[in-house]
């Protein structure tokens, strides 16, 4: 099974990405992970699933808008791509702790969003709004490939 | 971190963020020789938004829109703003609606403390970087912590109809009361939550804990005859006890120049402390017997002012918090119907609820119709920021003997002592320490 995990806060700027891009997949029929704010709700819900796709928002000091894809493959994801949502545990450390107990997926891709504004009440970008139809599509495509 | 030279004869460290706190703030510590001269910590932007983002609404709003504030504890929010809004309408909940409002709550004191105690702040203690290092070699410590939380979770789920976000609870109640089966699904696992979170603070307690005490004035509710969690008076350990909505004739905040931040002070006493340390302090004999053992087996003594043997007393408190699940499931009645229905009427109401962090305090102003006209909301970590400056100001001063790399931990750790909760707010920490 292939499932999106899509993180941030809709109150804050180009945090909302996630749920924006988690409603449209929703709104197709993909299975997406809820976790709200708390990534380690996720530990049990994504084990052992064949591919997660993670979205969220990132703050790497690229462009605003630019759309970023890492295939986590066996390696910690990186932390230098600076995920920003608002996380007690983040999912870096989620995806780190679940590969050491045996709770993780067997595929993870991240895709990141680079937002500018962050703060509570801010609209989002306009960079990250035209952004967040196409990165739907090409989810829900690496979701269904495969039949999953 | 980088550590690197910033002129002659100063230093600078930095780190990127600070691991395992919720969210972002900054913080700045000036040390000239051996005299800590600053300590600025800046975590928490109070929610003028969602204040803003009520006025306008409906009354029976507040709850689901106030829930956004924080992931971790949307009941805290929930309970809260019901409690103003039920204050408004002149509605007292039957006595099973409150204990089922009870009941969700421990759900969230376990699951909230459970990640505190075990995955953010223990890693401090046993020497590691965080949950994850201590995963590797203590797979059975994260292990328990995420059946344990999953134990909270599933109360929420049950009595809230969703782990996320409760959607069943509303201004006057509930909208469906669950079923005595339902409810009694829950038992087996919070049974075994309630012995592995035994275990588990005798394990925190045993940790080796910084010599630092700080004579706080404690702030909680106050209940006779519960372990306060839902409803009370506020009371504090400098005498006084006082309905919540004489809050403000009490508290103030005052806006700090430096950042979005507000300070709350409470009259004639200056900074205080809300949260486990606070409610342990002012409402110890109220917890269950079992409680109370554990609580002396492990030493915590009846007032506990170490700030670091916080983790003890919230292990204390998920113990508790289990206990008093279980003792609320067997006594549970369904009520019928679930709930009151609120009827609107114009005037001010004010709700306090203890989070997991400590007292979250609602204003709410509603005309005739319902709609919201005023919202007024301070969340416990905006409470306790000044205390946690005072308590950085005399951990530094205390460790300057440790080199810059060892302090800024010891600063975040003292930080994290607080379970900060951030996510409000804020995205990076910003630590930075200067030695002249």
């Amino acid at each position: 099974m292939r499932a999106a995990a899509c993180l941030g806060s809709r109150y804050r700027g180009d945090d909302a990405v996630g749920p924006l891009v988690a409603d449209r997949l929703r709104a197709a029929g993909a299975a997406v992970l809820d976790c709200d704010d708390e990534p380690t709700r996720l530990l049990d819900a994504w084990a052992g699933l064949d591919l997660v796709v993670i979205v969220d928002a990132v703050c790497s000091g690229a462009e605003v808008g630019t759309v970023h894809r890492v295939e986590a493959g066996d390696g910690p994801l990186p932390r230098d791509l600076g995920l920003a949502s608002t996380h007690a545990f983040s999912i870096v450390d989620t995806l780190e702790l679940g590969r050491a107990i045996g709770l993780a997926p067997r595929r993870v891709v991240v895709v990141g969003i680079e937002g500018a504004a962050f703060g509570m009440g801010d609209p989002l970008t306009p960079e990250v709004e035209a952004a967040l139809g196409g990165v739907a599509d090409s989810v829900l495509a690496e979701l269904r490939e495969g039949g999953g | 971190m980088s550590d690197e030279p910033r002129s002659s004869g100063t230093r600078e460290i930095r780190t990127d963020y600070l691991a395992r706190v919720e969210g972002e703030g900054a913080m700045l510590v000036r040390v000239r020789g051996d005299e800590v001269e600053e300590v600025q910590f800046k975590i928490f932007e109070p929610p003028r938004f969602f204040e803003a983002l009520l006025r306008g609404r409906q009354f029976t709003e507040a709850p689901d829109i106030t829930a956004r504030i924080c992931g971790i504890c949307p009941i805290a929010y929930i309970a809260s703003s019901c409690n103003a809004m039920e204050a408004v309408c002149g509605i007292e909940l039957p006595e099973q609606v409150r204990l089922l409002r009870r009941l969700i709550y421990c759900g969230e004191w376990i699951e909230s403390h459970v990640l505190h105690t075990a995955m953010l702040h223990a890693p401090d203690f046993l020497g590691y970087d965080g949950a994850v290092e201590m995963a590797r070699d203590r797979r059975d410590i994260v292990e328990m912590a995420l059946r344990l939380k999953k134990a909270g979770n599933e109360v929420m789920r049950v009595v809230g109809g969703r782990e996320v976000h409760p959607v069943n609870l509303r201004v006057g109640g509930m909208y469906r009361a669950p079923t005595k089966a339902e409810l009694a699904t829950l038992v087996p696992e919070l049974e075994w939550a309630r012995a592995a979170s035994l275990a588990f603070t005798r394990f925190v307690a045993s940790f080796d804990f910084p010599d630092f005490e700080q004579d706080y004035a404690f702030v909680a509710l106050r209940q006779p005859g519960e372990y306060a969690i839902e409803r009370g008076r506020l009371a504090t350990s400098t005498g006084l006890d006082i309905a919540v909505s004489e809050y403000e004739q009490h508290f103030t905040e005052t806006h700090v120049e430096r950042s979005n931040a507000l300070h709350s002070t409470l009259a004639g006493v200056g900074n205080y402390l809300v949260g486990p340390l606070a409610r342990y302090a002012l409402n110890r004999a109220e917890l269950s017997p079992l409680a109370q053992e554990l609580a002396a087996e492990v030493g915590l003594g009846e007032v506990c002012r170490n700030p670091f043997r916080s983790i003890v007393v919230r292990a204390v408190e998920t113990v508790y918090a289990a206990d008093e699940a279980l003792r609320l499931i067997a006594q549970y009645e369904p009520p019928d119907p679930p709930g009151i229905e609120a009827i609107p009427r114009a005037g001010t109401g004010h709700g306090c609820t203890e989070a997991p962090r400590g007292i979250c305090w609602h204003r709410y102003e509603i005309d005739g119709e319902g709609t919201i006209l005023d919202a007024k909301i301070v969340p416990p970590t905006s409470q306790n920021q000044k205390t946690i400056e005072e308590d950085l100001v005399g951990v530094v001063r205390q460790s300057l003997h440790l080199p810059d790399d060892e302090l800024a931990h010891r600063c975040e750790q003292t930080i994290r002592n607080y379970d900060p909760c951030i996510s409000c707010a804020t995205h990076f920490l910003k630590l930075e320490i200067e030695r002249t």
